[in-house]
């Protein structure tokens, strides 16, 4: 690792801190933006007493002045204090995450798998045999795929997959479901989540070996009478799915999203589904804390992928 | 002073031809294609039918047709009716104003947003170049739907509010895109000699950088209209979007949804119309960026890639067909 890699290493990681307060500032100013009394959530429409509102803005700190209230909340959120929820039987925010994180991971790590299972053999084939019909079907499949609404492909599977034909379950029946029984409930939103990025990950792998295919190098390792397999997959893959590693970081951020209308369509009991509840009853700390953790998770995350990268690919300099 | 202006004999334009803006180029390479042509006439139709379809629509979308509800197609009602009766074919067409319209306005705000914030970061540079794509890798870090349904949703869901929510989360990849095309032009022949006879910077930035832009940001513009619409329907279907009694095909599939299993024409046809609209979009900026794949990956990459980094992507999506731009002659620059 030459000086300049740790040079560039250290200042991502430095930036880092700035970055994570930006995040901190702009979830905030977008919740305290909205119209709307928070504190609204717990009376009644009926008795809406003045006083009772009053007591309830004090005891939740609303009536201090914002900056004020900035303060506080960053100073609890650094000790990971997020604060209990105004719904939700006002439970610890941090506990309510924590009950719906393990969903949400099963299904989105899964989607990644899947996703890259399918797409690094398909995309391999695509890029060696360009313009065969097996890369013009891909390729097209690809441009439709992301045409689609997901949601709509999530309605359309349920309809004629679970209903028409009775395969699988149309939704899950609740937390409670748990082990192999859990699989059957799994198939749909998995696929619902892995055909875009599926699509994605097509893309890249094709493009990438497209690219790689044509190098010097992997002339030279054919000439010397390396089997085709060897080289296709030991020289020329290897090198390719580099790009690949950072697609699949920034991919998160897109599966994460994709986690809202797939586990509200198919009740499937994870963090998606707590964004949107915590949203509609206008749970602010939970809100908050969705907001503020996920982002962080993939800042960490895009950093950890660069640096993996200024691992993967010793070619790269970086000029400071 | 004449042999610094003038550029490299590579970046010369073809001799014996006029010189063609990148408007002009974008033009040709598109009346060429098929597909693009095909695109852009279902374009033009569905514009068409957004803007007639309370008149050329059977039915007003609110009329209710007594006893016949959840009726299969039929020569009367060619996509069936509702739960509540009305006619699923007018709905579907006066859906597409909603679609349209906020497609039209989200990506206004989003070119508006992310041509200034890109042009000012690459523009001017340095300090102002930091905090703006800081910022910008701030704001791609929240997942789009989360900021979007909490947007939607703690102000009031409306038109406007989902026009607005998509505009001010969108703009993220087209900032990204036109400060590297700017940080490239930058130092491209024709700018230096701008510079060195005494041109402001303002005045290189919107004379010179921002023209040779123009086809990236066509082609973002044209990519993030069919983007915006599938962002529009999410919302609607969630029912933080378009609030009834508006019909957008986002919220006749919420509808529609509940009577799945006895109607599935309430939740095929709306569905078909937005991929339809979505495919006619992609086709027309895939076309447009001479390169299908290339517009998406660029897209991605414009939407996805943190910071200054990402080697190999960052090359690719540099010497993509979507972002080439030719150099232009610099003959006007003496006179200013």
């Amino acid at each position: 690792m030459t000086a300049e890699t740790r040079a560039y290493i250290a200042r991502r990681v430095l930036l880092l801190v700035p970055l994570l307060v930006g995040l901190t500032l702009i979830v905030f100013t977008l919740i305290h933006l909205a119209p709307g009394d928070p504190a609204a959530a717990f009376v009644s429409e009926q008795n809406l007493d003045p006083q009772v509102l009053a007591q309830i803005r004090k005891n939740l700190g609303l009536d201090q002045p914002l900056p004020v209230q900035y303060v506080i909340w960053i100073s609890h959120v650094a000790r990971l204090d997020f604060g209990t929820a105004y719904t939700f039987n006002q439970k610890p925010v941090i506990e309510l995450i924590a009950e719906r994180l393990p969903a949400t991971l099963v299904l989105q790590s899964l989607a990644l798998i899947v996703s890259l299972a399918i797409a690094i053999p398909l995309g391999v084939i695509s890029a060696k045999k360009q313009y065969s019909i097996l890369d013009t079907t891909a390729t097209t499949g690809a441009f439709l795929g992301l045409a689609l609404p997901s949601f709509w492909i999530a309605l359309m599977l349920q309809l004629f997959i679970a209903v028409n034909l009775g395969w699988l379950p149309v939704s899950t029946p609740g937390v409670d479901e748990s082990g192999p029984g859990r699989i059957k409930f799994l198939v749909l939103p998995l696929i619902v989540l892995a055909l875009p990025t599926v699509a994605v990950f097509l893309r890249f792998v094709r493009s990438s070996m497209l690219e790689v295919i044509r190098q010097d190098y992997l002339t030279a390792a054919r000439a010397k009478g390396l089997s085709d397999a060897t080289v296709t997959y030991r020289h020329a893959l290897k090198n390719a799915l580099i790009p690949i590693v950072t697609v699949t970081g920034t991919q998160l951020a897109r599966l994460l999203g994709g986690a809202v209308i797939v586990e509200y369509i198919f009740a499937w009991p994870g963090l998606g589904a707590l964004a949107f509840d915590s949203v509609l009853h206008r749970d602010y700390p939970v809100v908050l804390a969705l907001t503020l953790l996920t982002g962080a998770f993939i800042l960490v995350v895009n950093l950890i992928v660069d640096i993996a990268y200024t691992f993967a690919d010793p070619r790269l300099s970086f000029r400071s | 002073m004449i042999e610094l202006a003038a550029p490299r004999p590579l970046t010369l334009p073809p001799a014996g031809r006029e010189h063609r803006s990148e408007a002009s180029r974008l033009w040709r390479d598109f009346a060429r294609n098929r597909l693009a042509v095909i695109g852009a006439i279902i374009v033009v139709l569905l514009y068409g039918v957004a803007i007639t379809a309370p008149s050329i629509a059977p039915q007003d979308y609110r009329a209710f047709n007594a006893g016949q509800p959840l009726k299969p197609p039929s020569a009367q009602h060619w996509f069936g009716t509702d739960r509540q009766t009305r006619d699923v074919f007018s709905r579907v067409l006066v859906g597409s104003q909603v679609s349209l319209s906020v497609g039209l306005v989200a990506v206004a705000l989003i070119t508006g947003i992310g041509v200034s914030l890109g042009a000012l970061a690459g523009g001017i540079g340095g300090r102002v170049d930091e905090v703006i794509m800081r910022f910008t890798d701030i704001v791609l870090a929240i997942p789009q739907l989360f900021l979007l349904i909490a947007a939607a949703a703690l102000f009031t869901p409306s038109l406007t509010t989902t026009m607005l929510v998509i505009g001010l989360t969108s703009w993220m990849s087209t900032a990204r895109l036109v400060r590297g095309e700017f940080l490239r032009t930058r130092s491209l022949d024709f700018v230096l000699a701008a510079r060195s006879m005494g041109a402001s910077t303002a005045r290189i930035a919107l004379r010179h950088l921002l023209p040779a832009s123009v086809a990236v940001i066509i082609v973002q513009a044209t990519l993030w209209l069919s983007f915006a619409i599938l962002l529009e329907s999410s919302l609607s279907f969630l029912g933080l979007g378009v609030q009834p009694p508006t019909p957008s095909w986002g919220g006749m599939l919420a509808d529609g949804r509940v009577d799945m299993q006895r109607a599935w024409w309430e939740t095929v046809y709306p569905g078909m119309a937005i991929f339809i609209t979505v495919v006619a979009f992609n086709l027309v900026a895939a076309v447009l960026s001479t390169d299908l794949i290339t517009t998406i990956d660029v897209l991605l990459i414009g939407a996805a890639t943190p910071g200054r980094c990402g080697g190999t992507i960052a090359r690719r999506a540099r010497t993509a067909p979507g972002r080439r731009v030719r150099p232009r002659r610099e003959s006007r620059s003496g006179s200013s």
